[in-house]
Parts: C-alpha cells; sequence; structure tokens
C-alpha cells in the first residue's frame, strides 16, 4: 500500500488519482464517507434549495454526463487561420454564466477551472488520450489553464500557449467546482459533438542549432569510416611487401 | 598501434613464425584458453571489453526512444499505429544487417566490420535531434537499429579470441552484457532528459538534445575498437589474408550448407522468440508502465531498465547453466534445459500481462525477464555444434531470427490499438511457448535429441562435421578445423551415456 501512495502523490492528476487509490482500502473509504457527508449537510442547511442531481458526496467517481452544462465558454485563437505555435500565439477564452440557467445554479460554485482538452480527432488510434465518463480516469483534458476563484461577472483571459503543450487539436472547457473539489458544472466552446470551433497547435522543440551539430557529428563519423579503410589498405599492403 | 609478437613471414603458410607471447595461456591457434574478467590484457581480454561495449552503445541508441516516447508522441502527434512501426522498424533493419555480418567479418574482420557499422548508423541517431513527423520518427529508428547486427561480429571475434572450453562464457557475458544497453538506456534516457530540462530547455527540446548521447557514445566506442583491438591474436585480418595466413573458403558453398541444415532454422524460430521477445519488451515496457499504472517518466524508466539490466548476470548465466548441463548430460541436457526454461519464460510472460497490481507486475517482470534472457544464453550453447564449417552462418541465422521474431511479434501484437498493450503481453507469451516447440525436433545422430537417443547406426562427431565436407575439399585439407573440432566435442556426450568406440 506504501508504494502505491507515493505514486499517488506524483501523477499528473493529484486529486483524482489518489481518490482512487485510497478508494480501495475499504476502512479509509468509510472516514472519508463520513467526511463528506459532514460537508454536504452543512452546504445543504445554508442553502436554500439545491437543483444538483448528484447524491450528497456518495459518489466519489463524478461522472461527466452528471454535470449541468451551464457555463457558456468562448475560446478565439488571436490568430486568424493556420496552426498555433507555443510559446507565440494567444488565445481569447471568455467564460460565464449562461443566461439561461436558473437562478442560484451557481451558488455552489466555488472555483472555476479552464482546462484545455483535446478534439476527437487528436484522439485517434492515442488511447492515452482517451475521454472517460468517470472524470477522475478521463484523460481527454490534462492541460489546465488557468483556475480562479468564481467570479458572478463574466471573465475574459488573453491566454498564451505554452511551449509544452503537444501538438493536436483543442478545444477549451470549463468546470465549476464546489467547495469540496468536486465538479458539478462545464460548459465547452465547442459543440457536443466536439467538431467546431477547434484550434490546432503544433509544437516545436527544434533548432538549428541541433541541425548543424548533427550534421557536423553525422560526417565526422561517416568520413572517419573511409579514412579508416584507406589506411588499413595502406598498412596491408605495407605488410605484403615486408 | 603496437602488434605484439607480430612477426609473420608473408606468402609461407607453415610455421617458421616468430614466437609470440601473450598475457593469457593459449592454444595451438594462440586463442585464450581462460577468460580473465578484470583484465585488459591484449589481444584477448581487451577484445572482449571493447566488442561488448561497442555492442553495449549499439543497444543503447537502437533503443533511447521508447523511454522518452510519452515526450516524443506529443511533440510529433504519434499515433499508437506508428509508435508500433517504429518499434517494428528498429528491428527488422538488423535483420538483413545481421546475416550480411558474418559475411563482412570473414572479408574484413570483425574489428573494421563492426566499427565501420557502428560509425555509418551513429549518423541516423544524431539525426534523431531533428525529427518532425512521425515518419522522420520511423526512418531513424529503422536505420539506428541497423547497429544491432555488431552481435554477430561480437560472437565472432570471441570465436577467434577464445578457445573451446570459454569460448561459451565469453560469447555468453560478451552478449549478455551488450543486450544490457537495452536495460541501462531505460535509465539513462530519462536522467539526461531531467538534467537537460533542468539546465533550462522546454520538454520537447531537451528530448531531442538528449539524442546525442548515444549518438557521442556510439561514436566514441568505435574509434576505441579501431584504436585498441586487433582481429585475431596474431594481428589483424586484412594483413593477414594478404600474407596468406588464412585460408578461405568458398563463401556460396558455406552458405548453402548451413542453409541446408534444418536445425539452423529450429534455433532462429526459437530464438526469435527468446531474444525477440526481450526486444519487443524493450520497445514498449517503458511505455506500459507509464501509462497503465500512471508513473513519472523516471519511475517508469527505473522499472523499465531492471527488465534489461537482468542481462548482466542472466544470461551469462544461460550459457554457463547450458555447459553445466551439458557436462553430466551431454547434448540432450542443453536441449531440455532450454526447451524448460524458454517455456516458462513465456508462461510468465503470459501472466504479466493478467496482472493489474503494480507491485505484481514487477515482480513478475523481473523473474520473465531472468529466464527469458537465459533461454537467449541457452541458445547460443546449442549453436555452435549445429555446423563447424557453417558457424557464422547458422550464428547469423539465428542472431537474424531473433530480430525476425521482434517484427513478427510487434506487427501482430502490438501495431495499433487492435490488442490492449496488457492482452498483447500475453497473447505473445503464448505464442512464445508455441514456437518453443519444434526445440523439440532438434536430433543429433551422434548425440540424440530431447525424447530420442543416439543413432542406433553408431554415428561419430567426426561423422557428423565432416559430412560437411567432400571428398575433393577434403583432399586440400580444408576439413582440418572441422577434425580438431569434432575431436573436442566428444564431450557432449556427456557423462551418464556410454557410446561405443569405432
Amino acid at each position: 500500500m506504501y508504494l502505491k501512495i507515493i505514486d499517488c502523490m506524483h501523477t499528473i492528476n493529484v486529486r483524482h488519482t489518489c481518490d482512487t487509490h485510497l478508494f480501495i482500502l475499504p476502512y479509509q473509504n468509510h472516514i472519508l464517507f463520513q467526511i463528506m457527508n459532514i460537508h454536504t449537510l452543512l452546504f445543504v442547511s445554508v442553502l436554500i434549495f439545491s437543483l444538483t442531481e448528484s447524491s450528497r458526496g456518495r459518489n466519489k467517481d463524478r461522472l461527466f454526463t452528471e454535470l449541468q452544462n451551464s457555463i457558456e465558454v468562448t475560446a478565439k485563437p488571436v490568430k486568424d487561420s493556420g496552426v498555433l505555435e507555443g510559446g507565440k500565439d494567444m488565445v481569447t477564452i471568455t467564460w460565464k454564466l449562461k443566461s439561461s440557467t436558473k437562478v442560484d445554479m451557481d451558488a455552489a460554485f466555488k472555483t472555476i477551472q479552464i482546462k484545455l482538452c483535446y478534439a476527437p480527432i487528436s484522439q485517434v488510434d492515442r488511447p492515452w488520450r482517451k475521454s472517460d465518463n468517470k472524470l477522475s480516469k478521463d484523460n481527454s483534458c490534462p492541460h489546465e489553464i488557468v483556475s480562479k476563484p468564481y467570479d458572478m461577472t463574466p471573465q475574459s483571459l488573453d491566454w498564451t500557449v505554452e511551449r509544452d503543450i503537444p501538438t493536436g487539436t483543442y478545444f477549451v472547457r470549463a468546470y465549476g467546482i464546489d467547495g469540496d473539489g468536486h465538479e458539478v458544472a462545464y460548459g465547452q466552446s465547442t459543440d457536443e459533438g466536439r467538431t467546431t470551433n477547434l484550434f490546432s497547435v503544433q509544437a516545436s522543440g527544434h533548432h538549428v542549432a541541433l541541425d548543424i551539430a548533427s550534421i557536423f557529428f553525422s560526417v565526422f563519423s561517416v568520413v572517419s569510416v573511409f579514412v579508416v579503410f584507406v589506411m588499413e589498405k595502406r598498412k596491408a599492403k605495407f605488410e605484403q611487401r615486408r | 598501434m603496437e602488434v605484439e609478437g607480430k612477426g609473420g613471414e608473408s606468402g609461407t603458410t607453415t610455421t617458421t613464425t616468430a614466437p609470440r607471447r601473450f598475457a593469457l595461456p593459449v592454444d595451438a591457434e594462440n586463442k585464450s584458453t581462460t577468460f580473465r574478467l578484470f583484465s585488459l590484457a591484449k589481444p584477448h581480454m581487451r577484445a572482449f571489453h571493447l566488442s561488448w561495449f561497442q555492442f553495449f552503445c549499439c543497444f543503447v541508441s537502437t533503443f533511447a526512444a521508447p523511454p522518452l516516447l510519452p515526450v516524443i508522441r506529443e511533440n510529433l502527434n504519434l499515433t499508437a499505429t506508428d509508435i508500433g512501426n517504429a518499434g517494428i522498424a528498429s528491428v527488422s533493419g538488423s535483420v538483413f544487417a545481421r546475416i550480411v555480418m558474418g559475411t563482412a567479418c570473414d572479408l574484413f574482420g570483425p574489428r573494421l566490420a563492426s566499427a565501420a557499422l557502428t560509425l555509418s548508423t551513429a549518423p541516423a541517431v544524431y539525426f534523431t535531434s531533428g525529427i518532425k513527423s512521425p515518419i522522420g520518427f520511423i526512418m531513424v529508428r529503422f536505420f539506428a537499429g541497423f547497429s544491432l547486427a555488431t552481435f554477430v561480429s561480437t560472437q565472432f571475434w570471441m570465436s577467434s579470441m577464445f578457445s573451446g572450453p570459454v569460448v561459451g562464457s565469453a560469447n555468453g557475458i560478451a552478449a549478455g552484457w551488450g543486450n544490457l544497453g537495452g536495460g541501462a538506456t531505460q535509465l539513462i534516457m530519462p536522467i539526461v532528459f531531467s538534467l537537460i530540462r533542468n539546465m533550462g530547455a522546454t520538454k520537447f527540446t531537451a528530448w531531442r538534445i538528449a539524442f546525442f548521447i548515444p549518438g557521442l557514445f556510439q561514436t566514441l566506442s568505435a574509434f576505441a575498437v579501431l584504436l585498441f583491438g586487433q582481429d585475431l591474436p596474431d594481428g589483424d585480418y586484412w594483413a593477414m589474408h594478404k600474407s596468406g595466413e588464412k585460408e578461405k573458403d568458398d563463401v556460396g558453398k558455406v552458405i548453402h550448407n548451413g542453409v541446408r541444415n534444418y536445425r539452423g532454422w529450429i534455433t532462429a524460430l526459437a530464438y526469435g522468440y527468446c531474444f525477440g521477445v526481450e526486444l519487443t519488451i524493450d520497445n514498449i515496457i517503458a511505455e506500459y508502465f507509464f501509462d497503465r499504472f500512471h508513473l513519472k517518466l523516471q519511475t517508469a524508466g527505473i522499472i523499465a531498465a531492471s527488465f534489461g539490466l537482468a542481462n548482466f548476470f542472466a544470461r551469462p548465466g544461460g550459457g554457463i547453466f547450458s555447459d553445466l548441463m551439458a557436462r553430466r548430460f551431454g547434448m540432450r541436457g542443453r536441449l531440455w534445459a532450454w526447451w524448460i526454461v524458454q517455456t516458462l519464460g513465456g508462461v510468465l510472460c503470459a501472466f504479466l500481462g493478467m496482472i493489474s497490481s503494480l507491485t505484481w507486475s514487477i515482480v513478475v517482470m523481473l523473474i520473465f525477464s531472468v529466464f527469458v534472457q537465459a533461454a537467449c544464453g541457452l541458445t547460443f550453447g546449442v549453436v555452435p555444434f549445429i555446423s563447424r564449417r557453417s558457424l557464422g552462418v547458422i550464428s547469423g541465422m539465428t542472431g537474424a531470427g531473433g530480430n525476425v521474431g521482434a517484427v513478427l511479434t510487434q506487427l501482430i501484437f502490438f501495431k495499433g490499438s487492435t490488442y490492449s498493450r496488457e492482452t498483447g503481453i500475453t497473447l505473445m507469451g503464448i505464442m512464445s511457448i508455441a514456437c518453443t516447440l519444434p526445440i523439440c525436433l532438434i536430433y543429433f545422430p551422434q548425440w540424440g535429441g530431447m525424447f530420442c537417443g543416439p543413432s542406433s547406426k553408431n554415428v561419430t562427431e567426426e561423422d557428423y562435421y565432416l559430412s560437411e565436407w567432400n571428398s575433393e575439399e577434403r583432399e586440400k585439407n580444408l576439413h582440418l578445423a572441422s577434425q580438431k573440432f569434432a575431436e573436442t566435442s566428444v564431450s557432449e556426450r556427456g557423462r551418464a551415456t556410454t557410446h561405443p568406440q569405432t
């Protein structure tokens, strides 16, 4: 069990993986279950009414299909067309509560987490980017753009694409997270089929200096082969004459 | 480079050569009769250390990409199919190269042949730093993989430097320590990658710079071989060929004789499912642990490395075990040991894919690595006895068969997303068990096979090895080396059996 816990502390998606591992030990599961209940009981006693479907804290494996699509998100690259380059190009991201949602829908939100997600075209034949309905197992949104405390007013951000964002096609998703750290609502800059309003990023890392070094060492190696063969032939002829 | 005691008179083949003094005791052919691991004495032990280190560097370069795949796949937008294709490409180049290397060693000597190959494939490693697409990735892995043919030159060189009683150990340790590179690289590359990142490079530049390390090591090892090594105890090939000291055999006949021997084909298939499995695991295991158990890159690398690092003792151990079995049970003991160890390796491989716990996966993988690598050592306990005239061809075929096994396995089970990685590993284990069964069919008339004793016609070792030469060639005395070998191979009868003297 010790090995598992160490692993859990080092994974990318700390919270979700930790939950999964701790979940396996029935004793600890029970304790967390108790804590969850207390939190949510407190919450309910403050709220006048709540419209969330999910059972109060019993189900730690949040499902994407349970979330309300109540946030409106747009993501527009500053560049009009073409592929975005890491470290250079920017995307303007806006998010706000949908005007169609019921009043106090957003009372549960404490934080808004904006994430960069892979479009289906970038997930084809790439099992390490698979989407999963269970949010703890979902690998389709590994990059967090920003995480901010929830502000009722519409927000906007000019985000520079980081240099270590992988090559791929993306959209932006916002998760509304409650005080317990669980997702309760979401919004995304694309449609349900995730085919519209996508943008592409090209990661590089390539430098001309590397090319020059490669050519230099390669030429050196290959030329050495010829030099050695000529030298050996000469030595053999010399030996023969002796 | 001073060659100690080199005084061969050109033009003569008789014994009027000046006496040569060596640091180690030698036999009539000046091959060392002992193996002193911690010595660097020339020419024997120096040749051993140079050849295993060069082979090690080639292995490091060929498998430098897999531990960094989680980073490379994001930079180049690789699909699982691309990664599978590159894995296949990395081991398929040397199928052809290994077959050719035997002849190249014959013509130019192992020192020049291996150094030339190592230097010519180093550019592929350097150019890995500049690739921008999946095609580029597949191409560099393909060309870098040619360097695995240095296996053949290693075995050839050891067989030229060390005599009968120690050649198995020399070959086993040299091959094992070379294969170690496949494991060491899983440790080295992530560490080099993080060092470069800590120096300030971004993720997608750091992995590119990292590839210069294996490339430089490959180049340097080739230079060491050229500067400090020599082909034979008495000198270098080319010089000796021209001076007439070495006799040449007809290449066409040698190849025909080797290809005709069915046992070479069985060892090639069986080696494909021990060494081939090892190569496949080298290609997929780091990514498997990274993805399935959500480990950090370095952690996955360490676990993956422990698979290949077992080669340090497992493969030599297999060779030594083969020799031990031969002492008591002869060739039949070698065959039984080989079949049992390799089948158990297959069983463990099948289990590995079925385990979903991290700790148990590591434990099973470690045991599995010992068995599969020992099986490789046991294979080359049998190979030297299949043919004497065409030893190079049989070794080349078996070595190439190892790579063919790796190509086939990756093609069927690890290309694209047809099978999950864990299912692929289990199926590979099952296929390994099946392809190990033909070992039961290997039969030597003078010693027997797994299920049959020696032939009732009282075939001797001399009959078996001299049948490779026709009467004309025997008249020219080309068969003398085979005769000597037949006499020493009587030890393969084992202690248990009594064979009537002819």
